[in-house]
Parts: structure tokens; C-alpha cells; sequence
């Protein structure tokens, strides 16, 4: 008597994989959608990066450890950055914000590390004899600091603090006021935005050639609001629009004198 | 000796009996404690303490984070560590001791049998995810607390209520939110679900080592899952060979990314609550089609 | 009438080789029936099928022909076994547990539960003498002790059959003799039991049936007394026979043919005079 031949399990049970294969597969398709409009799984692990990380790594952050990397390869950045290896910190930088790219924080630093530390550095470099090629490299430096900012906020449209640091870097490095008030404006179409981003941007409008209606008109507007508006700055700026704009003086604002008792 | 006269106090045999498999269960649970995997939950302990004396030299919220990756990574490792590691043992253990032919030969069914070891697993991983859970709400609340009292020193002047307050509720914001809870319970239905994908395996498998590696290889595997899932159905240039391969990972593996929420939670997202329970319930479907496979191979084994 | 506790119709298991077309034939169209109240004895070398007919009867593992019933209920039927209590051979349970603790799993994979339980518990660990060591953990158990706790183990939900695997193995006489006594308590009270050991002698004393298996085949069955009784001999036991009784009786067996084998001193058992010696 020969025993039934049984199929061997394992071929109903791949049989059975594959068809559980077949119907999960849309739904993980749409969850990984969904996922990616909410923001989460934006991290681009690529081929360019696990060559910089390493195996190990590029592993590690691929099986669901990606912020430990990410940390990790922050302290690394930061001791770079404490002995001026500045190459290895532009690398370091992109390595971190590639890894973790909704971490506003290392946007920032990134930022900071290029556009204000290593700039500066660049500035005084002692090694670059010609005052040009100083200067020249002090920009780069800038654009790097930029590049990292604008990247940040493609990667994080809904939040406003690389917005700011947008507006922050270009008033303080590239004098540009018209794109500072830009990106102030952005800050405070936010509804978690801190209040004084309206005023900033009015600031920096206010510095435009050719706009200082508008900025006139603005903070008129923010200063007929009430007292909590009437910041020094605020009337500082009014006042010297007032001049430029040769507004009539029953026109102008009006603040009272302080009693000094 | 003597034999005294007892009542028949039994009663007739259930179809199906949360009794049994709660039995089975709670055993499993005792056995499994008394491995000493509770071993892994004081590892974290000690990690979490290193790693606060650490990161003293960073800013606060660069210590919270570091704080949060390093306790929800460390969480991540240690549940899914826990998990294969207790499953892969539990069939292998019973045959190697007979006590499989000890149960089964009670009106004990297999597939309570099963079920009672797997929910015992999933005792023990979810004890484990509490109390790791607890030590890392401990430390973030310590940390906190020293943070705030450094704040307001190193102010150099007396706040107000106004300013105190202003200054706790930032610190805090860093701190322990609730949106970090999603990210603590897709921990646990990762680890879960692979408790029951450890136990199909090991269903087939010869030895408990054997299965550790299998399950090993498909938890890097499940984690570039959706990369071949988006190269197969996006990329209309690769070879017919290399589209059947990725196609392979895609149906039988699972996508475990899904299931890694807490990198983006820490960088401050918040999933909202309907995306959050389907991908759980993904998890538990993968559970179930797991545990009803290795239920089908246990039920016609030949013991 | 009845159902028999055991019967088993033209078994037959066979296992496949891998990767290979032959088959090794571990049960070969084994036919028995095994009545309530019996103690029936399973016998055979290493490797004749006893193994593999108790896990056929137990429903660990399924036939390839013919089946196996436990009173009128087929016993790949999970419900059949509640009629059933096993002993494996060298019985290992979870080391951690105590004897109360083990009973008690035990028990609750039966449906016994609450004050039910508890009580039955104390009363099989009194049943088997194992009161005193209720709350150890088995763990730190001898060989003997666990035996003790497997058969309380296999009678927790009161069974009406009881399969045995080599019961007294490793156990020393003392503790052989009490297990021996308990089986045929048991078999007083009406629970069959289904015997298998390599232990001939204990087998002679208390089995009233025995089948013997060889290569999957069962080559010899039916009552013991039967089975080994020497048909063409006679044996006399005689008490202050004198020397010419013994004359006489040598002479009218000499004259009616017949043939005086042997005459010698009849002698105890070593187990009985051990027991006398270490009592």
C-alpha cells in the first residue's frame, strides 16, 4: 500500500502568500500615498547616500532607525563643524537632512553651519591671499546656506520656522529686503505663526526702494490696531517713512509724550 | 496509597474554549519570563541613562530628540528582538520536551494550542512595550523637570507665574506628547505581526536557528519592500527577470515601512487617527493571514 | 452491549523517505480490541510500531489506513480525548512550574476550573504521595517523583482509559511496587489501561491481556495466562514433603511414562526479598 502522496504544505502556503500578495498590494500602495501626503516617509534613501554612510548605516536607516542615524551622523556634523572641517560638514549636513528631512532643526543648523559660520570662515580665510576670491567664497557659502534652506521648505511646506530663517538669511546676508518681506509674509500666513511676522515684514518692505507706500500703508494699517501694535520699531519705521514720504504732519501719527515722574 | 471517590467535575468538551487557550496563554507568558528576556527591557534601562549623561553638552530640544530616537529606536529593536526570538523557540521547546504530547493529548485542539502560544507572545510584548514605555516617560520627565529648573536659573532674574509658565510650556512641547503614542503602539503591531510570521516559519523550519535567520532576512527585506513595490510597477525599462523578482518581493513580503512612524512622530508629524488605525489594521491582517498559515501546516503535522 | 475502550480496524501507518521512493512500514494492518476494565499490555522490541499505534490511538498522529476508536469515538476527534489520560515516557513538564501549578494547567486544558480544580489537585497529589511536594518546583524533582506527578497529570480529568508509556522506567523498586499498586487500584475502580514497558516481569503481574507487535505486525495476542502457560507440563508445589513421598511420587510418574523435567527448591523473587531486606 503506497501512502497518499500529501502535497507538501509549503506549496499551498506560497499558493496562499501570493494571492494575500495580490490583495494587500493595492492597499499598501494607498497607505504609502496616504503616508507621503501626510509627510511621513519623505526621507530619499538613495544609492548617493549609502555611499557617504556607509552599509551599515544605509541599513540601519533603511530597516526603521533612520532618526538614530540621523542623530548620530548630527554629532558627527557637530564635531566637524568644531574643528572647521568644513567640506565634511556640507556632506554631513546633506546626509542628515536627507535622512530626516522633517527635522526642522538640522535645516537650521545646516543653514547656520554654511550661510553664517563657514561664510565667515571663508571670509578670513588666511590661505586665500586675494580679498575677491574671499569674498567669492564667502557667497558660495551663502548659496550653500540658501540651497539648504529652500530645500528644507520643500520638504516641509506646512511649517513656518525655515520660512523665517529664509527671511532672516536674506536680510542679513544678501541685503535683499524685498525677498526677506517675501518670506516674512509667508511666516505670517500661518495660523501658528508668531505675531510679529506681519510687523517683520512690513520692516523689510519698508527698506525697498519704490515700496515705501506699501510699507507706509501696512504699518498705519497695524498701528491703528491698538496699543499692543505700537511697538518702538514699528513707530521708528513709521516716523522715518513719515520723512521720506513727506506725509503732512496733521497726518501724521500722533504718540504722546512719556511722563517721566 | 488510596484512591478516594470523587465526583466527575468536568465539563463537556467546548468546540472552542477561551478557557484553554487562556491557560496556554498565561503559561506561555511564565515560561517565557523565566528565559530571562526581560533582560533586554534593563538593557534599555541602561541604554536610556547612558545616553541622558551623553547629551548634556547639546541644546534642550536637540536632547529631547536625541532622547526620544535613541528610547523609541532602542524600543523598536528590543520588541522585534523579543518577538522572533521567544516565538522562534516555542514549538522546538515543546516537541524537544514532549510537552507538545503531554497538551495535545488533552481534548486540546491545535489550533487552541497555537493561539494560546501566540497570544501569550503578544503578552509578553506588550508587557515589555508598557514597562519600556514607563522608564521612557520616566526619563523624559526628569529631564524635563531639570530642564525647566535650569531654564528659570539661567534666566539670572525672577520670572513671573506669566513667564514661568511660558517658559514649562515650551520646554514641555519637546517633551512627551501624545502624538508619540501611535509611534509606541506601531512598535508593538510591528513586532506582532512578526511574532506571527516567526511562527509560519517555524512551522517549516528544522531548527529554531533557521527560523531566527529567515526571519532576520525578511526584516530587511519587508524594509526595502515598498522601494522594489514602486521600481516594479513605475520603472517600464527593466528586464522581464528583474520584474519578476520585484514582483516576488512585493506580493510576499510584507511593506514594514508602514509600519516605522515614530522617525517622522520625533520630527514632530502627527498621523491622523483614521490613517493610523488602517495601517494598524493592516498589521493585524498580516498577523491573522500569518497565524492561519502556520495554523493550516501545525493542524496536518505529523508529531 | 458496550463499546470496547480500544479498537483498532487493519491499521496501517506509513511514512514516506524523502527523496526517495520507498516507505518504512512502522504499522502493518494492526487489528485489537481492548475492553473496558482491562489492563492490556502493548509489547515489543525497539522500533515494532507500540510507539506509533499509542500516538495513532492519542491522535498525534493520523493513519495511512484502517482507524482507531476510543469507546465508540473516533480518536483523530479532539472529544475523544477527553476519555483519555497519557503518560509519555520520561515525562518532561515545564521545569518552572510546581506539582500544585502542573496539575492545575492541566486540569484547566480539561475544563476543570475554580474550587473543582483545586480540589482535585490536592486530592492526586495525595493519590500519588506527593502532597509534601506541592510547591516545589518540578524542577527539583527525582525521576520517581516525576513519574508520580505524570500519572496525576493523566488522571486530572478523570479518564476512563489510560495510556502508559513505560511508567516505571528508571523508577527504583520501592517506588516501581507503589506505581504497580496504583495500576491495579485503578483497574479496580473500572479505568482501563493500555500498558506498554519492557519491563516483562511487572507486565506479567498485572496485565490480563497482552499483544505483542514485531516490524509493525502484531504476532501474538490474547490472555496472558494463556499465552504463557507451558500446555504439555504440570506444576506441584509441595510443603514437608518427605523424602520418601518424593520417592513415590518419582516412581508412578516414571511407571505412567511420563517425564520428571525438574525438582528443585522453588525461590522468591529478587524484588520481594528486596523489599523484605529494605522495609
Amino acid at each position: 500500500m503506497k501512502p497518499k502522496r500529501r502535497i507538501p504544505p509549503i506549496i499551498p502556503v506560497t499558493l496562499a502568500l501570493l494571492l494575500f500578495g495580490a490583495v494587500k498590494l493595492p492597499i499598501e500602495q494607498s497607505l504609502d500615498d496616504a503616508h507621503r501626503a501626510s509627510f511621513f516617509r519623505g526621507a530619499k534613501l538613495t544609492l548617493g547616500l549609502r555611499e557617504q554612510i556607509g552599509q551599515g548605516a544605509f541599513l540601519a536607516a533603511l530597516s526603521g532607525y533612520r532618526s538614530l542615524v540621523a542623530d548620530l551622523l548630527f554629532l558627527g556634523a557637530f564635531t566637524a563643524w568644531e574643528r572647521t572641517d568644513w567640506g565634511k560638514l556640507v556632506v554631513l549636513c546633506n546626509n542628515v537632512t536627507a535622512l530626516q528631512p522633517r527635522v526642522i532643526k538640522y535645516w537650521e543648523m545646516s543653514v547656520c553651519y554654511m550661510a553664517y559660520d563657514a561664510s565667515v570662515a571663508a571670509r578670513n580665510n588666511p590661505r586665500l591671499p586675494r580679498e575677491a576670491l574671499r569674498i567669492k567664497a564667502e557667497r558660495q557659502y551663502w548659496d550653500l546656506g540658501r540651497d539648504f534652506v529652500e530645500r528644507g521648505i520643500r520638504n516641509n511646506p506646512d511649517r513656518w520656522k525655515l520660512y523665517e530663517r529664509l527671511a532672516i538669511l536674506m536680510k542679513d546676508k544678501y541685503q535683499n529686503h524685498a525677498a526677506a518681506s517675501e518670506a516674512f509674509t509667508k511666516v505670517s500666513r500661518f495660523k501658528d505663526a508668531p505675531e510679529y511676522a506681519k510687523r517683520f515684514a512690513a520692516y523689510e518692505l519698508s527698506y525697498c526702494e519704490g515700496r515705501e507706500a506699501e510699507a507706509y500703508a501696512l504699518l498705519l494699517r497695524y498701528f491703528n490696531q491698538g496699543p499692543q501694535e505700537r511697538l518702538p520699531t514699528l513707530i521708528a519705521r513709521l516716523k522715518a517713512l513719515e520723512e521720506k514720504l513727506s506725509i503732512p504732519p496733521e497726518q501724521r501719527i500722533y504718540i504722546p509724550a512719556r511722563n517721566h515722574h | 496509597m488510596e484512591l478516594e471517590t470523587v465526583s466527575r467535575s468536568h465539563v463537556r468538551h467546548q468546540f472552542f474554549s477561551f478557557g484553554r487557550v487562556g491557560a496556554i496563554a498565561s503559561n506561555t507568558v511564565l515560561e517565557l519570563v523565566r528565559l530571562k528576556v526581560f533582560y533586554f527591557v534593563l538593557i534599555f534601562g541602561l541604554l536610556l541613562l547612558g545616553c541622558s549623561f551623553f547629551m548634556t553638552n547639546f541644546d534642550i530640544d536637540e536632547q529631547f530628540r536625541m532622547l526620544k530616537d535613541v528610547s523609541l529606536g532602542s524600543m523598536s529593536i528590543i520588541t522585534w528582538m523579543l518577538a522572533v526570538l521567544a516565538t522562534a523557540m516555542l514549538l522546538p521547546k515543546d516537541t524537544e520536551d514532549r510537552t507538545l504530547y503531554t497538551i495535545l493529548a488533552k481534548p486540546v485542539p491545535r489550533f487552541e494550542y497555537l493561539l494560546g502560544k501566540l497570544c501569550g507572545v503578544f503578552i509578553l510584548l506588550l508587557i515589555s512595550t508598557l514597562v519600556m514605555s514607563a522608564i521612557f516617560a520616566a526619563m523624559l520627565f526628569i529631564r524635563e523637570q531639570t530642564a525647566i529648573s535650569q531654564a528659570i536659573k539661567g534666566a539670572g532674574r525672577v520670572l513671573s507665574s506669566k513667564e514661568i509658565g511660558e517658559v514649562t510650556q515650551g520646554i514641555r512641547a519637546e517633551t512627551f506628547t501624545w502624538a508619540l503614542v501611535p509611534g509606541i503602539i506601531s512598535i508593538y503591531v510591528k513586532a506582532a505581526l512578526f511574532s506571527a510570521l516567526t511562527l509560519l516559519i517555524s512551522t517549516f523550519a528544522s531548527s529554531w536557528i533557521f527560523t531566527i535567520v529567515i526571519s532576520a532576512a525578511i526584516y530587511v527585506i519587508g524594509h526595502i519592500e515598498p522601494i522594489a513595490r514602486d521600481y516594479w510597477l513605475t520603472q517600464h525599462g527593466a528586464s522581464p527577470l528583474t520584474k519578476v523578482f520585484l514582483a516576488l518581493i512585493s506580493l510576499f513580503f510584507p511593506d514594514l515601512q508602514l509600519f516605522n512612524l515614530v522617525d517622522d512622530i520625533v520630527a514632530g508629524n502627527a498621523i491622523a487617527l483614521a490613517l493610523f488605525l488602517k495601517t494598524m489594521a493592516l498589521g493585524g491582517v498580516y498577523a491573522l493571514v500569518y497565524f492561519f498559515l502556520a495554523y493550516f501546516v501545525f493542524a496536518k503535522k505529523e508529531l | 452491549m458496550a463499546d470496547p475502550a480500544i479498537s483498532i480496524r487493519n491499521l496501517t501507518k506509513l511514512y514516506p523517505i524523502p527523496f526517495r521512493r520507498e516507505q518504512v512500514r512502522a504499522v502493518h494492518d494492526l487489528s485489537l480490541t481492548v475492553e473496558p476494565g482491562q489492563v492490556y499490555g502493548l509489547l515489543g522490541p525497539n522500533g515494532s510500531g507500540k510507539s506509533t499505534t499509542m500516538k495513532i490511538i492519542l491522535g498525534l498522529v493520523s493513519p495511512t489506513a484502517g482507524n482507531t476508536q476510543i469507546f465508540g469515538r473516533d480518536s483523530s476527534e479532539v472529544d475523544s480525548r477527553e476519555e483519555v489520560g497519557f503518560l509519555p515516557e520520561n515525562p518532561y513538564f515545564y521545569k518552572y512550574l510546581t506539582g500544585e501549578e502542573t496539575l492545575r494547567f492541566f486540569g484547566k486544558l480539561c475544563g476543570i476550573r475554580g474550587a473543582a480544580l483545586k480540589e482535585r489537585a490536592r486530592e492526586l497529589l495525595k493519590l500519588v504521595g506527593l502532597e509534601d511536594a506541592a510547591n516545589r518546583r518540578l524542577g527539583g524533582y527525582s525521576k520517581g517523583m516525576l513519574q508520580r506527578i505524570g500519572l496525576a497529570q493523566a488522571l486530572v480529568q478523570e479518564p476512563r482509559l489510560l495510556v502508559l508509556d513505560e511508567p516505571t522506567a528508571g523508577v527504583d523498586p520501592a517506588g516501581s511496587r507503589e506505581i504497580l499498586d496504583l495500576i491495579l487500584e485503578l483497574k479496580t475502580r473500572g479505568i482501563t489501561i493500555l500498558l506498554c514497558s519492557h519491563l516483562l516481569g511487572q507486565v506479567q503481574e498485572i496485565c490480563d491481556r497482552v499483544g505483542i507487535l514485531h516490524r509493525g505486525k502484531l504476532v501474538r495476542e490474547g490472555k496472558l495466562a494463556d499465552l504463557i502457560s507451558v500446555e504439555s507440563q504440570t506444576q506441584l508445589i509441595l510443603e514437608n514433603a518427605s523424602p520418601e513421598l518424593l520417592a513415590r511420587i518419582e516412581a508412578d510418574i516414571a511407571g505412567a511414562g511420563a517425564t520428571l523435567v525438574e525438582k528443585t527448591k522453588p525461590q522468591t523473587t529478587l524484588e520481594r526479598f528486596f523489599l523484605e531486606v529494605t522495609k
